[in-house]
């Protein structure tokens, strides 16, 4: 067991130096200098270019640039070339926006993917099955900005409240607790849905398809051999092998904390993890996307370490 | 035929299995009965129908793609055909128990082996969990597995091959039932394990005296174990009859090719005899006789004619029309 | 009596009646067919590949039948089947249909025109980029299967190392250092040919034996690779590095394209690797063929079943995140239309003019769909596991 953690603790570790040098390569060999942030803008003259580069070693060789940047992010001296501010409080600041949308999106997925993956699988070939199959394909091919605003229109037609960005403008003055409170839980909704709208299909399908693969297994048969009725067969016999792999999935739901999604928070204004990566890019404000990256590598890689802990807790067939 | 030592008789069975495009007759009419303590055998070429018959004497046949397209299955009286799936849930495991072919697939892999058989006792029997371990421990020590109480917290992964088949005997005698079906439980074993399991099983079957439905592809096993024999082929039991007279009278060109096709002694040096051709397609089947096509006494109403099942001598049957006249012939 | 000694009368018909022969071909459309959605999934994409065919021809060329870049500004935001005001319309500006099936968006421009420029762009997108991840895919999978044991040695690194850098340093005006590098490689495969035909026998130098060690086998190395890929948050990485190159619908295929092969990389490597245990594999090397008729003609017909199925679904998603990235403002320059910047043009006009949202979204959709319904039609055709399950 030790033996098994340090390994792939190594095996990450060095994974994730790869991670960043590639992802340092892909951003400093791309065309266009970093140092060009804005060359319209007027502030720009080749004094405080020669300042800024000086002061970002973008005048030192690549592996020098490398070196410097990695020990500021390991050390926490990270700053934004935009405005100067320190990344990772940036980083937080908007993670914390974020936290909400990407809480309430995985319960409502996790909710409502299982009982409709198990009942898909239960009832297979029948009319329940058949709609809830179409109705995830319909979900998985919708286009989530187009989705975003059929939503939008929807809402705002039928129920006349305002839905983009965090809270309603100006809400702030002489609104009671629980019209603020409810003003913040509309703002909410809608954007945490879309969030969830893929990964309910996908998990839901998922789950389907592991409950049809156990259903087929020898021990369901022997477990109706021996008289169960048909809701212990499906609920404990089946259900117990086909959510195993699932189990693994909870570590894979850590990477979606820093995700965000660039296009729902920019439609709906939200000020999140997924709008600064975008607006980060648009200014080529290598640190901010550098650490985006590596934040969200480094939770990639710890959801698989995680997810690995867990089968080897959950699986008795697993023994190291 | 049916008389008061009967505890089951399947008549005239079909079991069809429908997909788009074609409709495989897996079970095309088959009778067979068990009576109170005896062994009966099921022995055909896998693909015949044997587990087929065995499953839907439970109700465990997938509905769709299978179909019960007719027949009746006696049990105490009743018709487990026309029962609803409450009452079929108190025979299964309760009255009739099944063991199947592969212990390991067929024991659930993440519960222990106490919770296993425990379920098997508890669905039926009313009683505390303190008895229900106990009753756990009795039936691993009945089935002959060493320090049982040790034994209860592993899992199956953590047996041995012999040891898992065992551990199912177990949960098919937790209630003690009237009748065990085995669907070729010592198929997956080494053959040291094999005669192991097979002893354990007719001494359960003398000291429980309970029925046993034994389903088989090794008439070696058969040999060793049943007091009948139904032979089937292609989803109708073609002879049938108690051991001596299936091994030593058959009567029917199948038969006799199967037992031909066995090695034995007086054989030493000769090459090995083997039926021609293969087993129809359960989708496909010939007219008449399904056997006619691969059957060295074939005669033309052999592809015409369904056969009847005719009364060879005292309680032996065979489907063929050819042997029951050429017999009369004989004497 | 005896059967044995009776043999067999020649006259007898040993064939049993077997199912009608039917090819694979045939066994599979019989099977796709009950799939009633992968049908319309298939007529669907049938469609839409004519729809985006003809639209390439009517909508380019320098008198085009549907012009997509015609700006009428005193028609903007007509809704669609409205005829046009032909008072104030010079000749060559009235729609060639005579109305405007879709309407027209805020520029006056036809968005039926419009629509069917996009068209061309997202199928190219699709098939473009999923045939760049699936070769990639292939060509991966298959050497981590098949090669998977071979190592790569502490030398192999090494001047690939010195290969790899010497040309960076090259191309960064380090020439002299760079240079250097070059040169050191084949002097040392040179070295490594010399004392390779000599040391037959003899002990080599303790440098020489940890330059022969092995260091990664092929597969490991492979795999760390798909790993380290998919660290990368997907559509994150694809917006960085097309936010940096310029805009070209070019760029955007090749980078969907090389940040989605990993799957395929997997399924192949996997279905190499159980195949190449098969006794047909064995048997097809004691007869003495060489690995490129065995990976070709034997194992890759029995991979590419999973591919197909992910290449299918792959284009759905490479669809979705071009219209994404269109809509985004990445991507295929303007004043060149595309699903995605029709609505992304439209949405300021969601309220006035709501087909500018709806028309391009629900092409997106149905085609997305389409594809998706195929995709895991074909997945229950061709998986022997789920068959006669439904």
């Amino acid at each position: 067991m030790i033996s098994f953690i340090g390994r792939s603790v190594i095996q990450k570790i060095i994974t994730l130096f790869f991670v960043s040098i590639v992802s340092f390569l892909i951003i400093h060999i791309a065309p266009g200098k970093p140092s060009q942030v804005d060359p319209m803008n007027p502030k720009f003259t080749p004094e405080v270019v020669e300042r800024f580069q000086k002061e970002f070693h973008l005048d030192k060789p690549l592996h020098v640039q490398y070196f410097y940047f990695y020990k500021d992010l390991f050390t926490g001296e990270t700053i934004s070339w935009k405005d100067n501010q320190s990344v990772i409080n940036k980083i937080w600041e908007r993670f914390l926006n974020s936290l909400p949308l990407f809480i309430v999106g995985t319960i409502i997925t996790w909710t409502l993917s299982f009982p409709i993956g198990i009942r898909s699988a239960i009832f297979r070939g029948q009319f329940y099955d058949r709609s809830a199959t179409f109705l995830s394909y319909l979900l998985i091919s919708i286009p989530g900005f187009f989705f975003a605003y059929v939503l939008i229109i929807f809402v705002v037609n039928q129920f006349h409240v305002p839905v983009i960005g965090m809270e309603t403008f100006g809400i702030g003055e002489g609104a009671s607790l629980p019209h603020i409170f409810m003003d913040r839980i509309w703002h909410l909704l809608l954007p945490s849905m879309l969030g969830a709208t893929g990964g309910i299909a996908v998990l839901s399908r998922y789950v389907r398809s592991q409950m049809l693969e156990v259903e087929g297994q020898d021990y369901i048969r022997t477990a109706r051999a021996k008289g169960l009725p048909p809701e212990q067969v499906h609920y404990k016999h089946a259900l117990r092998n086909a959510l195993l792999p699932f189990v693994t999935m909870f570590g894979l739901i850590l990477p979606g904390l820093i995700g965000g999604s660039v296009i729902i928070e920019s439609i709906f204004s939200w000020p999140g993890m997924g709008r600064m990566a975008y607006e980060a890019i648009l200014a080529r404000d290598y640190p901010v996307i550098l650490t985006v990256n590596f934040v969200s590598a480094v939770l990639v890689l710890a959801g698989t370490f995680i997810s690995d802990l867990l089968y080897l807790i959950v699986d008795p067939r697993i023994r190291l | 035929m049916a008389n008061n030592n009967t505890l089951i008789s399947v008549q005239d069975l079909k079991v069809y299995f429908r997909s788009s495009h074609e409709c495989a007759r897996a079970v095309d009419g088959v009778s067979f009965e068990v009576r109170k303590e005896e062994t009966v055998c099921l022995v055909g070429e896998s693909g015949c129908g044997k587990t087929v018959s065995a499953l839907s004497i439970l109700g465990l046949i997938p509905i769709p793609p299978g179909e019960i397209a007719g027949g009746r299955i006696l049990f105490q009286g009743k018709n487990l055909l026309e029962l609803d799936e409450e009452d079929m849930q108190k025979i299964r495991g309760n009255r009739i128990a099944m063991v199947f072919q592969e212990p390991l697939t067929s024991l659930n892999p993440v519960f222990t082996i106490e919770d296993q058989i425990g379920e098997a006792v508890r669905i039926h029997k009313n009683i505390g969990a303190g008895e229900l371990r106990d009753c756990c421990i009795k039936l691993l020590k009945d089935v002959g597995i060493p320090s049982p109480v040790q034994r209860l917290k592993d899992y199956p992964h953590q047996l041995s091959g012999g040891q898992r088949q065992r551990v199912m005997i177990a949960m098919a005698l937790a209630c003690d039932p009237d009748l065990i079906i085995a669907d070729e439980p010592t198929t997956a074993l080494d053959v040291t394990v094999q005669a192991q399991i097979l002893q354990l099983l007719k001494s359960i079957q003398k000291t429980r005296s309970m029925s046993v439905l034994y389903i088989t592809h090794d008439l070696g096993v058969v040999a060793n174990i049943a007091d009948r024999v139904y032979v089937m082929y292609s989803g109708i039991v073609t002879e049938q009859g108690n051991t001596a007279q299936i091994f030593y009278d058959a009567r029917h060109p199948y038969t006799q090719g199967l037992l031909a096709s066995l090695p034995s002694r007086s054989k030493r040096g000769k090459r090995l005899y083997s039926i021609p051709g293969t087993v129809p397609n359960p989708a496909y089947k010939p007219e008449g006789c399904p056997f006619h096509p691969r059957c060295p006494h074939a005669i033309s109403t052999c592809s015409r004619e369904h056969p009847e099942m005719c009364d060879y001598s005292k309680a032996h049957l065979a489907r063929c029309p050819v042997l029951f006249e050429s017999a009369n012939g004989y004497k | 009596m005896n059967i044995e000694e009776k043999g067999f009368n020649e006259d007898f018909q040993f064939e049993t009646p077997l199912a009608p022969k039917r090819t694979r071909l045939q066994e599979f459309w019989l099977l796709f067919r009950q799939n009633r959605l992968a049908i319309l999934g298939l007529f669907i994409f049938i469609l839409f590949f004519c729809c985006a065919i003809a639209g390439l021809f009517m909508t380019s060329g320098p008198d085009p039948l549907f012009d997509p870049a015609m700006i009428r500004l005193q028609e903007k935001l007509r809704p669609p089947l409205v005829k046009p005001n032909l008072d104030s319309l010079r000749r060559e500006e009235i729609p060639c249909l005579g109305f405007y099936l879709m309407g027209t968006d805020d520029l006056g421009r036809d968005v039926f025109a419009r629509m069917l420029q996009g068209a061309w762009v997202s199928l190219t997108v699709g098939f473009v980029a999923v045939g760049i991840s699936v070769l990639i895919g292939i060509f991966m999978g298959g050497i981590a299967g098949y090669f998977g044991q071979h190592h790569i040695r502490v030398d192999h690194v090494i001047v690939t190392f010195l290969l790899i850098s010497g040309t960076a340093l090259v191309t960064a005006h380090f020439i002299r250092f760079g240079a250097v590098l070059l040169c050191l490689t084949p002097a040392y495969i040179f070295y490594s040919f010399l004392t390779q035909n000599r040391s037959k026998g003899k002990t080599l130098p303790l440098w020489a034996k940890v330059f022969r060690k092995n260091a990664v086998s092929v597969d490991t190395l492979i795999m760390r690779i798909v790993d380290i890929m998919l660290c990368f948050p997907s559509f994150f990485l694809i917006l960085t590095v097309v936010a940096l190159l310029p805009a070209s619908i070019y760029n955007i295929m090749i980078v969907i394209g090389l940040t989605s092969w990993m799957g395929t990389t997997r399924f192949v490597r996997a279905e190499f690797l159980s195949l190449r245990e098969q006794d047909f594999v064995a048997a097809v090397k004691t007869l003495g063929a060489g690995n490129f008729r065995i990976i070709f003609r034997h194992m890759m017909p029995n991979a590419v079943a999973p591919v197909l199925v992910s290449a299918t679904i792959g284009i759905a998603t490479a669809i979705l995140t071009e219209a994404g990235l269109s809509f985004l403002g990445f991507g295929v320059p303007p004043p060149h239309a595309t699903w995605g910047n029709i609505l992304s043009d439209g949405k300021n006009f969601i309220f006035d003019a709501p087909w500018l949202t709806f028309i391009p979204g629900i092409a997106i959709l149905i085609v997305v769909l389409s594809f998706n319904l195929f995709g895991e039609g074909l997945r229950d055709v061709l998986n022997p596991k789920l068959r006669g399950r439904h």
